[in-house]
């Protein structure tokens, strides 16, 4: 349970899709300038990598990881598919996306003509890939955290997006330079709100404190015969 | 230019100044923080991206008319993606040098929205040669800004140009750090690329009036 | 009115075909090209341990220069003297093969192709593990070993080769990366960051494994204390720098016996 919690807190705020790792920018910048705007995307965003996440996992676990394949029988053991997981990890989200484009498409006709092209760029949101890299380089060992960590990485950008669009409807009364208003202030805010979200850096590396424990080694047991062998072994090379 | 008619021309113009797709079509960002921490990485990836966006655009553009607009998604992706794939393949068998310097970006380009968006917005409603034209014209805009960025974050945050230093040693105190500079190490923090697009809007549009919004 | 591409039938004929059309095209560059990719893959470990034994083409202070690929393959046999494989299972060294053992009983596989991720595969599902190491001369006639060790960085995969001599003090090291940030993490793979690990002890004093850390604002920039078991970090690249230390400790330490016995031996 508690690595659940930690995983949830982490991934919506440590690593912060937008402002920890800059992933998902483009729908991002382009797609803040209404709270319900903002809203819809950051749902459909959050739907995607719940959706994807989970079923990347599975793929990795049985297909593309070395050895993966055992469960076809052992002589498929040798196998390693690793270098397709870009090409599978983007077909199942491609998929994913155009599913809710259709579904959007039908029952809410007014968010999806305000999204967009944004709509079918979900599909290159680097965001959604990034959960999905992510998840495999991180090693997450469970299907239930492989869906924790597409939920709250989702509700992070959620989140971000949600903060930048009511600024930025706030933003409307103050008198920012013209040929700065609406694209150009956002870049230096979410820069600024980036700048802000470095101060969580600390808390992933657990700052500058020595772990103490580490100091004491367990001393490695060899037995004596592996210590003959291993002593005839390395006068071999002297 | 005698090969091109005007509104082709156009085509090519339009995007590097105002109709950027960085700074007005807003495109291509992830990419355009992750890589201009560096002038030599952010010119590799302009040419890979000219190069992918010249080819994608017109093998979409050929087959436009057969792609079943349900899972256009999908077609799009998998011809991006089976294009940088083949490449990448290809370059490790013959230039391997050349492939361990551009291998991190094939994942960058893969998801580079900037390709998908002229995807969606051009070469599906446009016949080969437009879309090739828009291809490049894209691309050599989103260049311009990475190259720009890169300049600056490079400059100021590690001293160097290309991996030369350019203003002394940093560490021997000569040049003009013997006046006391120093970089500025947060330059190569990916926010600070956010902040410099933000100023090249505010200088391009002090410059055109008409692309201030509102 | 429906066009025709819109129909459903249409559809999956067309995702049939362009399945069968990329697969086609992507297994059929692949497997065709396979031959010289492995070619290249294999002239690039060669000359990874060849630079971390200190027997590269460097000038200077300029960039990383390894070994040219005409030279790589005679010189890496007479560099390399040996390689052995130490056979690791918790902890323990249960078994040293010479290169001609491990050859015989792998259909002539040589040692330093091992695909160290999976042998961490292995030993992660609780087999047993493959450890190459590899004796062999640095430019001065010294005797150094080389071990490969591989972590995760930012994005993807780190990885690299250390080169120690019989005390497990650092003489050369390399390390590579799949696709950390250019300008932030992918400068582990730059000279100063190398270079840096020279000279820093693994071991302290008492014969404890301590590992190099990758140290944010130590107080000792141009890293003159070899004993303080940290390296400067880069500027910006926390997590590749952690991933560093963390390869070093995890896959280093499990040779730790093979030196102690190399000691006693002596």
């Amino acid at each position: 349970m508690i690595e659940h919690i930690e995983l949830f807190f982490k991934a919506i705020f440590i690593d912060n899709m937008v402002f920890a790792v800059f992933l998902g920018m483009c729908s991002y910048l382009a797609v803040s300038k209404k709270v319900t705007t903002a809203v819809g995307l950051g749902a459909a965003v959050i739907f995607v990598l719940a959706i994807t996440v989970p079923l990347n996992w599975l793929l990795d676990q049985y297909l593309l990881q070395p050895g993966a394949l055992i469960w076809l029988g052992p002589e498929y053991a040798d196998y390693d598919l690793g270098f397709l997981s870009f090409i599978m990890f983007i077909a199942t989200i491609a998929t994913m996306v155009q599913l809710v484009e259709i579904v959007v498409e039908k029952f809410s006709p007014s968010l999806y003509n305000s999204l967009g092209i944004f709509l079918p760029l979900i599909a290159v949101n680097c965001a959604i890939l990034g959960g999905s890299l992510f998840m495999q380089s991180r090693e997450i060992e469970t299907l239930g955290l492989a869906l924790n960590y597409g939920v709250s990485s989702g509700i992070g950008w959620f989140l971000a997006i949600l903060a930048i669009a009511a600024i930025r409807e706030k933003i409307r009364y103050s008198n920012v330079p013209a040929p700065l208003r609406g694209l150009g202030i956002t870049f230096i805010i979410t820069g600024l709100m980036g700048i802000g979200f470095l101060s969580f850096g600390g808390m992933l590396t657990g700052g500058d404190e020595e772990i103490v424990e580490e100091e004491k080694t367990v001393e490695v047991q060899q037995t004596t015969e592996d210590n003959k062998e291993l002593a005839n072994n390395t006068k071999i090379i002297e | 230019m005698g090969l091109l008619s005007k509104k082709d021309a156009k085509l090519i113009t339009d995007p590097l100044a105002d109709n950027n797709p960085i700074t007005i079509q807003v495109l291509g960002i992830c990419s355009a923080l992750a890589i201009t921490a560096e002038l030599k990485a952010s010119l590799v990836m302009a040419i890979a991206v000219l190069f992918v966006m010249g080819v994608g655009n017109v093998v979409i553009s050929l087959i436009r008319n057969l792609i079943p607009s349900k899972i256009r998604i999908i077609v799009q992706l998998i011809v991006v993606a089976s294009l940088v794939i083949i490449v990448d393949q290809v370059l490790k068998a013959y230039a391997y040098e050349l492939s361990k310097t551009l291998s991190v970006f094939v994942g960058l380009i893969i998801t580079n929205c900037i390709i998908m968006g002229r995807f969606e917005a051009f070469a599906l409603g446009n016949g080969p040669w437009r879309a090739f034209l828009d291809g490049i014209g894209n691309a050599v805009g989103y260049g311009v800004i990475l190259i720009i960025v890169g300049f600056f974050r490079e400059l100021l945050g590690s001293g160097t140009l290309f991996g030369i230093p350019v203003l002394g040693d940093a560490i021997e105190k000569t040049g003009l750090y013997s006046t006391g500079y120093e970089n500025n190490g947060f330059m190569l923090m990916p926010p600070m690329a956010l902040i410099i697009v933000g100023l090249l809007i505010w200088v391009q549009r002090s410059r055109n009036k008409d692309l201030i919004e509102d | 009115m429906e066009k025709r591409t819109d129909k459903n039938g249409y559809t999956i004929i067309f995702a049939i075909i362009m399945v069968v059309v990329v697969g086609s095209l992507l297994a059929f560059t692949a497997s065709s090209l396979k031959p010289n990719i492995a070619e290249n893959e294999r002239i690039e470990k060669q000359q990874n341990i060849l630079y971390a034994l200190g027997v590269n083409d460097n000038e200077g202070d300029g960039d990383i220069t390894f070994v040219s690929t005409k030279e790589v393959a005679a010189l890496f046999k007479t560099k390399v003297s040996e390689q052995l494989v130490l056979e690791s299972k918790d902890g323990k060294i249960i078994k040293t093969m010479t290169r001609q053992e491990f050859m015989d009983a792998n259909n002539g596989k040589e040692p330093y192709l091992i695909d160290v991720k999976k042998q961490q595969a292995n030993a992660k599902a609780g087999e047993s593990r493959l450890l190459p190491l590899f004796v062999g001369q640095s430019k001065d006639g010294e005797t150094q070993y080389v071990a490969p060790i591989r972590g995760k960085g930012l994005w993807d995969a780190i990885w690299g080769y250390v080169a120690v001599d019989k005390d497990m003090i650092v003489r050369g090291a390399f390390f590579d990366h799949a696709a950390e940030t250019p300008g932030l993490g992918a400068n582990i793979k730059q000279r100063y960051f190398m270079d840096d690990f020279d000279g820093e002890h693994l071991l302290t004093d008492a014969g404890v494994f301590k590992g190099i850390k990758v140290a944010k604002g130590n107080a000792d920039p141009k890293n003159m204390d070899k004993t303080d078991y940290e390296v400067d970090a880069l500027a910006g690249a926390t997590i590749t720098g952690d991933g560093v230390s963390a390869m070093i400790k995890a896959d280093f330490k499990l040779y730790m016996p093979y030196f102690q016995n190399l000691k006693k031996v002596n």
